[in-house]
């Protein structure tokens, strides 16, 4: 009851913002256009723009989720609508569950309508099939969830909104920006210390590979549509980096709960 | 009988080193009003919070209306109305819109629009977004969200910060009008002024400790400070001034006469005498206000200086 109620306020609050709905506006857009201009000039197959597309939409949207998170629980704490919050009877789970679903919500919304704008755009110039068009948008709105709940535990776990902003812009940069570095420098670290030969791919570096929700909703993606549900591959199947994803919407958002039910609301 | 509205039994917080609040012991009957006094600093919002449940004391325990502030939060809730310190409004949501969601978040069925009346908010600003309110505007607000589901129980924190001479005064009607409807009020002010006109009962916070639990009158009947008489003459006057009882710490200086007044009628007292030697041109009379009964239970040179007062009325 609280739950809804509190998810059902942080929706229509955060949907006024106007701010919010430029940036997402602008971001989905530049998706889109970027895909359109792909498919008129490129010459590729339906499948390859989705493929393309999909990775774009993997490096724009984790910022928008986590931009449009990490304020959930920080902002109130700042603004002090958070004691107000407190002050009724819903407790702090509550109230971080509500924030959870009122954020993943929003950016479900406009997931839907930029992946959905993306995939009618695909769909008109170069044909293809609806199939397509649903697991595209499904896995990209996993991913937008699984962002959304690292941005929203961060803001849980953190005891300011610069700083729930700091930790969030380098979660973007160590998931996102920067993970091919960091998964080279560790092959080239595990090879040095002897743990694996050069030119292997073991299946903890694969696992590495899979680490970043970006990553683990390409491969998804990627086995959906070849088809690879339970393939003999975990890797190249959906249920593996499906998994990863889970525990992405679930581990952070459970170790910033833990913080902010301790936390000193001064 | 009934539970007491607020029971406080030991309690302290400390914040590493620093002991923001030590052992306090303190108990508000139902029905009071009570006025919780003390600088910034002091450890008041430090003991609100851990009453909200905001912060978890060190030791010691407490509870509101019998119910213990942490275990029992949430039915303890719903049967409290709060306005915190430093409390924000969504900037982007109506008044209405507010009222609407505390209810909805107590189980309530409160008529958002009859309680926006209470405190004074016309329909047409209830429609506006809080994000366009003059800070009275959203105190009034906030005291009509902790209207909310009739509470037992109202805990304001600093509720005068903010507001104009005129609307601190409806507060107080607001707070008597609860009062008389059966809700316990406890109240936190710096200013002494706004607590002296309405609370039954006060309690002075300092650094951390409980130092006095009385009713405002007999508080002041322990002290010394009384009223600073300031008088403007043409002249200064000549001879001894002092004899007249109840006044003390004399001052004739700068074309001015001062004089500390520990009764209302040692005042006119004192402006009478003054009065038989030259002419007064003006006056000023300042009354005690919380740094001197701070002071004089803090400042132990002042404690020193005390003297006893007589009864009020007491004969020239």
């Amino acid at each position: 009851m609280s739950v809804r109620t509190i998810a059902r306020k942080d929706l229509a609050d955060a949907s006024r913002s106007t701010t919010l709905w430029a940036v997402t506006a602008v971001v989905l857009l530049s998706t889109a256009g970027v895909t359109g201009l792909l498919a008129a000039t490129s010459g590729m197959t339906a499948g390859e723009v989705f493929g393309l597309s999909f990775q774009l939409a993997g490096t724009m949207l984790p910022i928008v989720a986590l931009i449009l998170a990490k304020g959930a629980i920080t902002a109130e704490r700042e603004a002090g609508s958070l004691r107000v919050l407190l002050s009724l009877p819903p407790s702090r789970r509550d109230v971080l569950v509500g924030k959870l679903l009122g954020r993943t919500a929003l950016m479900l919304v406009a997931t839907l309508v930029g992946g959905l704008a993306t995939g009618l755009v695909v769909l008109t110039m170069l044909g293809g099939s609806v199939a397509s068009i649903v697991s595209f948008v499904g896995f990209l709105g996993l991913m937008s969830v699984a962002f959304v709940a690292i941005g929203v535990g961060i803001s849980a776990g953190s005891a300011s909104d610069s700083r729930a902003t700091a930790v969030a812009v380098s979660a973007y940069m160590i998931l996102v920006a920067l993970w091919n570095l960091i998964q080279s420098a560790i092959r080239y670290g595990a090879v040095e210390l002897g743990v694996m030969t050069a030119g292997n791919e073991p299946a903890w570096l694969r696992l590495v590979g899979l680490f970043p929700p970006n990553r683990a909703a390409d491969a998804a993606y990627r086995a959906a549509v070849d088809g690879q549900l339970f393939g003999t591959d975990p890797f190249a199947s959906v249920w593996l980096p499906v998994l990863v994803l889970m525990a992405w919407v679930f581990a952070p958002v459970t170790a910033g709960y833990l913080r902010f039910r301790d936390a000193q609301i001064g | 009988m009934t539970d007491p509205a607020i029971e406080l039994d030991g309690v302290s917080k400390r914040f590493g080193d620093v002991t923001a609040v030590d052992s306090v012991d303190l108990t508000v009957e139902s029905g009071e009003i009570f006025g919780f006094l003390g600088p910034n600093g002091a450890g008041k919002s430090t003991t609100i919070n851990v009453l909200l449940d905001f912060v978890e004391s060190t030791s010691g325990t407490a509870s509101m209306l019998g119910l213990d502030v942490s275990d029992d939060r949430e039915t303890l809730h719903d049967r409290i109305g709060v306005v915190p310190e430093n409390y924000g409004l969504y900037d982007r949501l109506s008044g209405r819109r507010h009222v609407e969601l505390a209810a909805e978040l107590k189980g309530a069925d409160d008529d958002p629009d009859e309680l926006l009346d209470r405190v004074g908010l016309s329909r047409e600003d209830a429609g506006r977004p809080a994000g366009e309110y003059s800070t009275g505007m959203g105190q009034r607000l906030a005291l009509a969200m902790a209207l909310v589901g009739a509470p037992d129980l109202l805990i304001l924190d600093e509720p005068t910060s903010g507001l104009d001479p005129n609307g601190a005064r409806e507060l107080r009607n607001l707070i008597r009008a609860e009062n008389e409807r059966g809700v316990t009020v406890f109240f936190s002010s710096h200013i002494l002024e706004q607590v002296e006109a309405v609370a039954d009962r006060v309690g002075i916070m300092n650094e951390g400790e409980l130092v006095a639990v009385d009713s405002i009158g007999r508080l002041r009947q322990q002290l010394d400070t009384g009223a600073r008489v300031t008088l403007h003459v043409d002249r200064e006057p000549d001879g001894d001034l002092g004899g007249l009882p109840n006044v003390r710490d004399i001052e004739v200086m700068d074309g001015t006469v001062r004089g500390t007044c520990l009764e209302p009628a040692a005042k006119l007292r004192f402006i009478d005498r003054v009065r038989e030697r030259v002419t007064v041109t003006d006056l000023r009379i300042e009354e005690s206000s919380l740094e001197d009964l701070f002071a004089s239970y803090t400042d132990e040179d002042t404690t020193e200086r005390r003297s006893d007062p007589v009864g009020p009325g007491g004969v020239a």
